[in-house]
């Protein structure tokens, strides 16, 4: 997938130590206990310099992530908006107030814009990352195999993913123009695919106008993911299943998909998070409000809070958003457990 | 003349297939690259050419890469940009070598809690704690003399927490391929743990340290979320002054995509320059995971 995701991870921390070595026979209760504390404060000396190893970076989660995210989830039940603003975390409490609102309160509006988010962001995320995987397998296909300029291919099929996601939005809402744009220049005034001109970045069509260009700048890293899983297979099994007279297709069904599961899983499993936090691509392209077609959950929040200072209102959704992540990783983690054991 | 295409070996169709997957990589490729090519092309037309869709690519003018830095206070973002996000993914890499160590060498009470944590946190949306460290900033404002909001330093912090747990998990993989006898040799010669990673391991691992800053760098040069929120003048950095282009001159579009090329050009580099470690790195964890 695109940028944030953790995808050269692996779920399973594995942590590599000898084992100590078995202690040697002593004999009677003393001796044992002496031998135990021994062993003890080894590894606590051990432990101790781990600690101290990873001290800097836990230290700067609990300051930015930890503590940040539990004002979060505090602010979700204050009534925090332009008139209590000045008071912060001292804001009257709202109890679930801002749930009930956001869940259950058809007359209010928040409530429609949250579900019509909601939608928009299942739709874009089912689609960019559905486009970007399936992308991304075929075009690792394709450099995988030996050809004149291989290295040059291969290297520059990654530049899409250097573009910084604000440029590609820049960039993308320019191309989408309806008059000027070059994508109604080719389809229209050059090929005449179409006959006459769609408006791109408003009404339906807006959804596109944002999925395409962020499956434009993920496929290359899934890619250069996918590729890596490819290099890595055993190409006797492939040599054996020639043999025995699988096509091409057969062999991608039968041995090269279920050896990329894993990949795959890994693949999905942050491309859904981080296609549900988007917010560079629609927000540069379209604006503050992209519309009711293309507003994603954090275009969503982001105005609420920030344009119209409902932040109450935009801590409960973070909230809920973060509970429906929770919600996929717990799916994801029943659909995939055994590839990820085996991997391990 | 359509009796010999029914005699075509197998071994020629198979070539020709070949060939033809050969075409069809090339054309993959072009469409991929095309977008790209369009935003350097456009970027050196005028802005009425663009505006009427009359483009002129035999005729290209720098007009745009001109202007740009008057139109808006164009160098003040990039100078904030390379100054934040070096220093961030600079820090962040320092603490997730050590971290990054910690979690390739040791067993340790709380590795696998700290493992997951580390994942967790990519699990927050930002819009859940960007209002509290705002007024975290604010806070400290008011008590302190530390001033936060709207300051470099300010940014790099933020910066430095963001990307340290994805580049420990980054770095993590660079160091477990190294050979745990480097160690072993340094402590039986005496050399204290400490002394052994900072003198035997890290020395070995400057691929990945290079690597990883380059990727924490790539990270911080996109982010576009928290510097909009915690800064107003200051610390603004390039996303903040392509809004700005959009805001003010929305008709200008030369100079839209000049700033576009401007700003893309520092990462470009970037990364071609450390390219085949980073994919290295890339992989490894993928597949080794």
């Amino acid at each position: 997938m695109s940028t944030p995701t953790l995808t050269d991870i692996d779920v399973e921390v594995t942590v590599t130590d000898r084992p100590d070595p078995p202690p040697p026979r002593g004999s009677g209760p003393i001796a044992r206990r002496r031998r135990r504390g021994r062993a003890r404060r080894r590894t606590w000396r051990t432990s101790r310099f781990a600690y101290a190893l990873i001290a800097p970076a836990v230290v700067f989660m609990v300051l930015v992530h930890l503590l940040p995210a539990i004002g979060g989830l505090i602010l979700s039940f204050k009534n925090l908006n332009t008139f209590t603003f000045s008071q912060l975390y001292g804001a009257p409490w709202a109890g679930l107030q801002n749930y009930r609102a956001i869940l259950f309160d058809g007359s209010n509006p928040l409530h429609s814009g949250f579900f019509g988010a909601v939608e928009n962001t299942v739709v874009y995320t089912f689609w960019t990352v559905g486009l970007t995987l399936s992308g991304g397998l075929a075009v690792a296909l394709l450099v995988k195999r030996p050809m004149r300029g291989q290295k040059v291919v291969r290297a520059l099929m990654l530049t899409p993913w250097i573009v910084p996601s604000y440029v590609v939005a820049v960039l993308w809402g320019f191309m989408w123009q309806s008059d000027v744009g070059i994508v109604n220049k080719v389809l229209v005034d050059y090929t005449h695919v179409l006959s006459d001109r769609p408006v791109w970045l408003l009404g339906p069509h807006t959804m596109w106008a944002i999925i395409i260009p962020s499956v434009w700048r993920g496929l290359p890293f899934a890619m250069l993911i996918f590729l890596a899983g490819l290099q890595a297979m055993p190409k006797d099994l492939y040599d054996a299943a020639a043999i025995d007279g699988a096509g091409a297709f057969r062999r991608f069904r039968y041995i090269t998909l279920p050896l990329m599961r894993p990949l795959i899983a890994i693949q999905l499993l942050f491309g859904v998070i981080y296609s549900a936090y988007q917010f560079a691509i629609p927000y540069v392209m379209l604006g503050s409000n992209p519309g009711p077609d293309a507003d994603l959950m954090m275009t969503l929040i982001v105005r609420q809070s920030f344009s119209n200072n409902l932040f109450g209102f935009g801590a409960a959704a973070s909230t809920l958003l973060m509970l429906g992540m929770l919600v996929w990783v717990a799916v994801w983690y029943r659909a995939f457990r055994r590839d990820l054991e085996a991997t391990s | 003349m359509t009796a010999p295409s029914v005699a075509i070996s197998a071994r020629t169709r198979k070539r020709l297939i070949e060939r033809g997957l050969d075409v069809l990589t090339w054309l993959v490729l072009l469409v991929m690259l095309s977008p790209v090519i369009w935003l350097v092309l456009s970027s050196l037309q005028t802005d009425g050419n663009l505006a009427r869709g009359t483009y002129n690519v035999l005729h290209p003018t720098f007009t745009a890469f001109r202007d740009m830095w008057s139109t808006v206070e164009f160098s003040r973002y990039l100078v904030n940009s390379v100054i934040i996000c070096t220093a961030a993914a600079a820090l962040a890499t320092a603490f997730a070598s050590t971290a990054g160590y910690a979690l390739a060498r040791f067993r340790f009470r709380g590795a696998r809690p700290f493992g997951f944590a580390l994942i967790g946190t990519q699990l927050i949306p930002g819009s859940m704690f960007l209002l509290p460290v705002f007024l975290g900033f604010v806070w400290l404002g008011r008590h302190t003399p530390i001033t936060l909001f709207d300051t470099r330093p300010g940014m790099i912090l933020v910066y430095t927490a963001f990307f340290t747990p994805v580049a420990i998990y980054f770095l993590r993989s660079f160091f477990m391929a190294i050979p745990r006898e480097l160690e072993d040799a340094a402590l039986v010669d005496g050399c204290t743990p400490f002394g052994a990673f900072w003198r035997i391991v890290l020395p070995n691992a400057l691929p990945g340290l290079v690597a990883t800053f380059v990727y924490a760098f790539l990270f911080a040069w996109d982010e576009l979320l928290f510097v909009a929120s915690l800064t107003e003048h200051n610390a603004e950095t390039l996303p903040i002054g392509m809004r700005n282009f959009i805001g003010n001159y929305s008709q200008d579009y030369g100079q839209l995509m000049a700033a576009g090329v401007v700003s893309t050009i520092p990462v470009m580099i970037a990364f071609f320059a450390t390219q085949k470690w980073l994919v290295r790195g890339l992989q490894a964890g993928a597949v080794k995971g």
